[in-house]
Formats: structure tokens, sequence, C-alpha cells
């Protein structure tokens, strides 16, 4: 056990990206984006059409009903960020659309090929307003190309990325949980900005604006480990199943109350594999001394159906007597790498993550709810991650924001009348 | 042609393996100089990992090491001896960033942790990228790719409900989060230190970015207390929505109907007009209700497909759908990275021509990157030492004899 986590005192720190100003009209593919540099203190303005994101409208919903101002995606992605609702459709909206983007560091978009064009708003027309703007645009295949203008979905973009192949059971493959190929388009669109930003401020962009063309699918590509290697490098094309060990000791196991991962065999190391048996004998299972035999140290015999399913003869049993957290926290004593399979539950519920602050307490001001949600996935220590506030409500920020632009009271009024704004 | 937006920052890259190595990978490819730090006592363990070039082993034909190495500069330092210490922090002196991914302590007992570091370079970015962060209970616990993916959270909640989580078969947190979250950081930290010449320390756990990207899921509980369990390829309210077998081995497609529009274009194509003669399946919410028996009667009639023919048949209809793809499709096959330029070929001083991918986005008017093939096992020492360092050869020379270089 170590010192006690230190909670950095973040109000009088700096930011890291105070000053950096950020338009985030996207979706599910870049809304993560825009939080990121919110959470490390951009000034994130979101735009959102009149009848809002369509983030929005996906649940899970807080208290279960359905409703634009519940959406937990959406207050999620959106914590920190202030909203304008504004109709990019018509040329009144597209005025102040400009005007917005005159004063912006970034613009972040996910709409289709092709659409900011056809509403006047393309890139080299904002470049005009915004001479060192970076552009970021996020699509499911990118803006150019035979399936520029395919229709999408995350599931689709793991298929035509590969990964969904990898990910599964030798009967069927199954797509990874939660949104995975959007937010991975996300990610990389946020490390592209920044560099992209700070390629402009050291000058070596070069003068002017920069675009920055973002594909889902290639985005998922980037994950597929070693499957492009073992093709290019063996012609071996990896299925399902093939990334992990079928290794005795290396797997799946059920315990009492849920599932634990354990990687007694398959890594460089006997020792893992000679404190698992250890672990073992000592807890009763007398018939595991037969697993300090020679041919146990050997991966070839590891790897087969007779070794797996004499491990598992005595191994399954023991898993199944103890709590995933007893054979966690015993087996790491014993330097085995074992860990629970954990749910959501597991994980709000983590001593490691509770030791280290990891989750805040963020206040919803559309239902004024206090809400768990996770906390900063990196530590700087002299520009800390802050948590921003609640996500807002649609269009909260309209006013104060167009008022900043410089539009008076009458010119906001009668936008508003002519529904341009909201 | 602008030149790359990292152009004159240097990295003294101690990562090795996953995470740490794709991080500052994604550095290098965009111009900075990283200098990869290993030793022939002590090399990267992806060195000794398959695939090998032709299925011949040897450190420096690993598939698995060179992707995640591309642009970098290797040098072989022993850091166990004195001289190999000195010499580490010769190259923090000229560096911006010190990156690595070790358990907690680990670079201490080389003298090289923060404080000390801080004192050879004020304003150094120093990353940290242990398994579960530098502080806490379980801090030191032992881990690999795939315990990453069970504490986070990704493994239980995909697979199928009544059979075994499965993850997403690959060490996901190794490729997409941790490298992303871990250079986001990096940069705003050079942006920070642009503007005020302060450097800082990052501490990043190789758990807590795949946790945070699944904030809605943990919400769910936290907030609703519904206890999210997994739906294979079902996603609310989405129906019909999932993978469904293709005509040949293993062939698959997956589709996403999420509008009526979508719904009667899908029953068109596929010749099952009499779905559309049902006004209960017209909505949403009627498909979802019977969702068992529309995707099993699709997975029937997709089995006569061929996935890439009904790709283009649903898609010219206005339908989401994609085939399944294998890494040998998306090399050869798959059009639209080849459009894109997805795979670059680099002439790799041993492993000769492989392919290596590009970043997944493009800044126009940027020159094309990766720049270089994974380095050779110290191909780089005596380069950096005369050109970074200034040490004459003679003096390499006899660093090398000390065991300091290897």
């Amino acid at each position: 056990m170590q010192g006690k986590a230190t909670q950095p005192e973040t109000a009088a720190r700096p930011a890291a990206l105070s000053g950096v100003r950020v338009i985030d009209m996207s979706g599910w593919s870049g809304q993560y984006c825009g939080k990121q540099f919110a959470d490390l203190g951009a000034d994130v303005i979101l735009v959102e059409p009149l009848d809002g994101s369509s983030v929005r409208r996906d649940g899970p919903f807080i208290g279960g009903s359905a409703s634009i101002e519940r959406s937990i995606p959406f207050a999620y992605y959106n914590a920190g960020k202030r909203s304008v609702a504004l109709d990019l459709n018509v040329t009144d909206g597209q005025q102040v659309f400009k005007h917005l983007v005159r004063g912006a560091d970034l613009l972040i978009e996910s709409e289709k090929p092709g659409l900011m064009a056809s509403r006047g708003l393309d890139f080299s027309t904002l470049a005009a307003e915004a001479p060192n703007l970076v552009m970021t645009s996020i699509t499911p295949f990118g803006q150019t190309g035979p399936y520029a203008h395919y229709e999408c979905d995350d599931i689709v973009a793991l298929a035509l990325g590969g990964l969904l192949y990898l990910g599964g059971y030798g009967d069927q493959p199954t797509a990874v949980h939660g949104n995975q190929a959007y937010l991975a388009a996300a990610q990389f669109a946020s490390v592209a900005s920044m560099m992209a930003l700070l390629g402009a401020s050291s000058g070596s962009a070069g003068n002017g604006a920069q675009h920055i063309d973002i594909s889902v699918q290639e985005c998922v590509v980037m994950g597929l480990e070693t499957a492009i290697q073992f093709y290019d490098l063996e012609r071996n094309v990896r299925t399902r199943g093939s990334g992990q060990l079928s290794m005795a000791g290396v797997g799946v196991y059920r315990c009492r109350d849920g599932e634990i991962y354990l990687m007694a065999g398959g890594i460089a190391s006997t020792r893992f594999w000679e404190n698992t048996v250890r672990w073992m004998m000592d807890g009763g299972v007398a018939d595991a001394a037969q697993l300090l035999e020679e041919k146990w140290q050997s991966h070839d015999y590891l790897a087969t159906p007779e070794a797996r399913e004499t491990f598992n003869s005595l191994f399954k049993p023991f898993a199944a007597r103890h709590d995933k957290l007893a054979l966690y926290e015993e087996g790491q004593a014993r330097r085995i790498p074992i860990c629970p399979v954990r749910t959501p539950k597991d994980i709000l519920e983590s001593r490691q993550l509770a030791f280290r602050n990891f989750f805040v307490t963020q206040h919803h001001p559309a239902t004024n709810r206090l809400m768990i949600v996770p906390g900063a996935p990196y530590r700087l220590s002299a520009t800390p991650w802050k948590a921003g506030s609640g996500a807002p409500r649609l269009g909260e920020h309209t006013n104060e924001i167009l008022e900043g632009l410089g539009y008076d009271a009458v010119t906001r009024a009668a936008l508003l009348k002519a529904k341009v704004i909201n | 042609m602008s030149p790359l937006p990292l152009e004159g920052i240097r990295v003294a890259d101690f990562t090795w393996i996953g995470a740490g190595s794709f991080t500052t990978k994604l550095l290098a490819d965009h111009g900075a100089d990283v200098v990869k730090i290993e030793s022939k006592e002590r090399m990267d363990s992806l060195r000794s990992s398959r695939p090998y070039k032709d299925g011949i082993p040897g450190i420096n034909r690993s598939g698995y090491f060179a992707d995640r190495n591309s642009s970098k500069r290797s040098i072989t330092l022993n850091l166990k001896t004195e001289g190999g210490q000195a010499l580490a922090r010769r190259l923090i002196g000229e560096s911006d960033v010190v990156a690595n991914n070790f358990t907690p302590g680990t670079m201490e007992k080389f003298g090289l942790g923060y404080e000390a570091v801080r004192k050879i370079k004020k304003d150094v970015i120093y990353i940290a990228m242990s398994m579960q962060g530098d502080t806490g209970p379980e801090s030191k616990y032992l881990g690999y790719g795939l315990t990453i993916g069970a504490l986070t959270g990704i493994q239980y909640l995909s697979g199928l409900p009544e059979r075994e989580p499965v993850g997403t078969g690959t060490n996901f947190a190794d490729h997409i989060p941790n490298p992303c979250h871990a250079a986001f950081a990096l940069l705003a930290a050079l942006h920070h230190r642009r503007r005020t010449g302060e450097g800082q320390y990052i501490d990043v756990a190789q758990t807590e970015p795949t946790i945070a990207l699944l904030g809605p899921t943990i919400m769910d509980f936290s907030v609703n207390g519904t206890v999210v369990e997994r739906t294979g390829n079902q996603r609310a309210p989405v129906c019909p929505h999932g993978v469904f077998p293709c005509s040949g081995s293993d062939r698959w497609i997956a589709i996403s109907v999420g509008t009526a529009r979508a719904w009667r274009s899908l029953a068109e194509v596929i010749g099952v007009t009499e779905w559309l003669q049902d006004p209960n399946l017209a909505t949403g919410a009627g498909r979802w209700q019977r969702r068992m028996e529309i995707e099993a009667h699709l997975a029937e009639v997709t089995k006569r497909w061929l996935a890439e023919e009904l790709m283009a048949r649903l898609q010219e209809a206005g339908v989401a759908a994609g085939a399944v793809n294998t890494a040998a499709d998306v090399v050869d096959r798959d059009p639209q990275l080849k459009h894109r330029g997805h795979w670059v070929t680099l002439n790799h001083p041993e492993m000769g021509p492989s392919i290596y991918n590009a970043p997944p986005f493009r800044i126009a008017g940027a020159p094309p990157v990766p720049r270089r093939p994974a380095p050779l096992l110290g191909q780089h020492t005596d380069e950096v030492c005369g050109k970074v360092f200034g040490i004459s050869e003679s003096e390499i020379e006899t660093l090398r004899r000390a065991g300091a270089l290897t």
C-alpha cells in the first residue's frame, strides 16, 4: 500500500487548454473529442440543430423516460460544453455560424460529405473567416472514395474495419459493446486536432488553416492488433479466438459470484504457473501437485487439449468455491496475473479506483440530479483534468453566445421568431 | 508541402510492448524524433512475438514490433550500468518528453524517476503509463492486455448473454483507448509548456481511459441502478441489427436498420415483401417486439448472398450494411481503404517491403506518414551518440567495451 492519494486542488491550477476555442457540431463520432477538450479547459460550444443533437435521442435515459434532456450518453459526452441551437440550413443561420467560427481555433464536425459545402460552409469558406482554423471532419469512410456516401452505424464500421471478425465465438462474431467504432474516431480526432493546433502554434504547419479528414472505418482498422501483420508476413488470416492463447491456465473461469480472468500459463514465466499450482495445493487441491511435473513447463504441452482438460478439472472447482474479489486479491498477493471480469457495478465499487478518486459527482442541470460519472482518464500534475459543469440544455447558451458575438436583443428576437435559433 | 506538426520535438522513449509503444509511434509518425531505448539484455519483448517475416523468428523480424515502432530510432543502452544511465540522462537532457509504461517504481530503480529527471530537464513532460496508475492498493498488481480488458468491463459487456464473455478478441485498450488518451494528454501538456514554459508529470492508468469511454454504461448503473448485461449484436431499440451469415465459409454481413425507409428498402432488396404487408412491423417498436423472428428469417435469406454483393445492393438502397471483413479483405480487397491509401509499404532493412498502417486521419497538405519502417535493435546507437550527444567514435567504442552501449 502506497501513501494516500493526493487530490490536487484543481481550482487554483491553470488548465492546459484554457483560451482554446472549440466549436463542436458533431454527433456520436465526435462528441467525446469535444469533451476531451472541454475537460482540459477549452471553451467548447456545442452547435445543435433546433431539435437537438441526435445523441439526445439515444438511451439509456435518466430515470428511464425518453426525453432530449434526459439522455445519459448526451449528458456524459457533453458535460462542460455550452449549447447553441442554430439552423444551419438557412442563410441567416449560416451567417451566425460563420461569426462563431471566426473566433474559433477548432471546428469538429461529422456531417455527411458534401453537406457543409451545400450550406456554403465548406473548409475553404470557413478558412477565409478564420485563417488559423483547424477543421476536423469525421465521417464513416472519409470525405471521398467509393464508400464515402455509404450509410453507416457503429456495427457496420466495426465490420468493414475488420475488428468485428476477430470478436465473438467460433460460430458467430459479436460486436464490442458501447459504440467503440464511433469512440475510436472521436479519440483519433482529439489526437489529430491537438497535433494540428500544436503545429499551428509552432509555425511548423506553415501559415493558414488546416483540414483534417478522419474515417471511422480506418480508426477501427488501427485496432486489429497483429491481424494485418499475420496476413502480410505469414499469410495467416487471424480468426476469432486466435488472439487469445488457448492454453491451459489462460482464460475466463467461473467463480462463486461471477468470472475471473487467469493468465497462469502462456506468458514467458513458469513462475506464474508454479504460483498458481501452489495456491491450489494450499487450498486443499492435493491433486494439483501433478501440475508441477516437468512436462507442464512446455508451452506446446500447455496448448494440448489434454493439458487444458487436466488443468480445468482441478482449477474450475477451486475457482467455483471462491468469490472473484477474494481470488483477485489472493492470486495477486501470490504474484499471479489474475483479475475479476468486472461488471459496471464492480467497477464502481473498485477500491483501486476509489483510492484514486476516479469517479466524480456531476450535477445535471436539466434534471437537477447528482450523477456519479467517470473522471480523469489522465492525470496532469500542473494542469489537472477537471469535470465540467453538467451538460447543457438544448440552446441553453444561445442568447449569451449570440450576445457575445455582438447580436443585440432586437436582432436575437428576430432570429428566434424566424426560427433560425432556439 | 508543410513540415510535419511535431517536428522539433524529441522523445526519450522507455516504453515497450503495447500501449506505450503505440503512443510514441503516433508522435514519431508525425515528425517527433522518438529515440527508443532498449538493450540487448532487455529488449522490447514484442521483438520476440509473432508474427515474423516468413515465419522465421528473429529480433528484427516481428510484425507486431514493427507496426508499433514505425518512424522511431533505436539505441541500445544498458540501464543496469552507470555508463548506460549516464547516457540515458544525456538523452533526457536533449528531450522534451520522457515516456514509460513500466510498473510504478521501475524508472526510479534506474535513477530515472520524475524527480530525478526534472533535475536534468526542468521543463520535461514525463508520462508514466502503468497498468492501474501510480497510486493505490492495486498499483503494483500484475496484468496484461487481456486482464486490462477484464478490469475495464469491456470483456464482461461484449458477447452473448448466455455464453462466456469474450470482449473484442484483442487487447483492445492497448491499441486505441490508451495510446489515444496518452497522446492527447502529452500534446495538451506540450501546448501548455509552449505557452508557459512549464513541464509536468502525467499519470495514465491503462484501465481508466477505457472505463471513461464506457461512461454511459457505467452511469446506467450509477444513475438508474440498471444492471447492463451482454446483448450479443442487439442494440435496443434498433431492429434488425446484427451480423448475418452469407454464402461461403465464415462470411457475414452486418446490417443495422434504424429507419422506416431503411426497413422498406431491406425488405425490397432481399425480396421479403410480406414484411411490408404487416403493419405491426412498420414501426421500430413493433419490430423490436418480434426481433427473434425477424432476425432468424433475415439470417435464412442472407445465406443465399455473397456478403459484398448484398452490401452493395443494400447500400444502393440506403441501408447501413457492411461485409464482415477479414484481415485479408481489409488489406487486399476493401476499395475504400485503397482509395484512402491506408496501407503503406515500407522497406525494412531485414524484413524487406512490409505493410504499415497509415494514421486514420489525413491532415491536408502534410507529407505522407509513417516516415520510416521500425528500427533494427540498436540501429541508431552510433548516430544518436554522434549527432545528439556529440560523442566521438573512439568514445563510443570505449562505452561499448564498458558495456554501457550494447
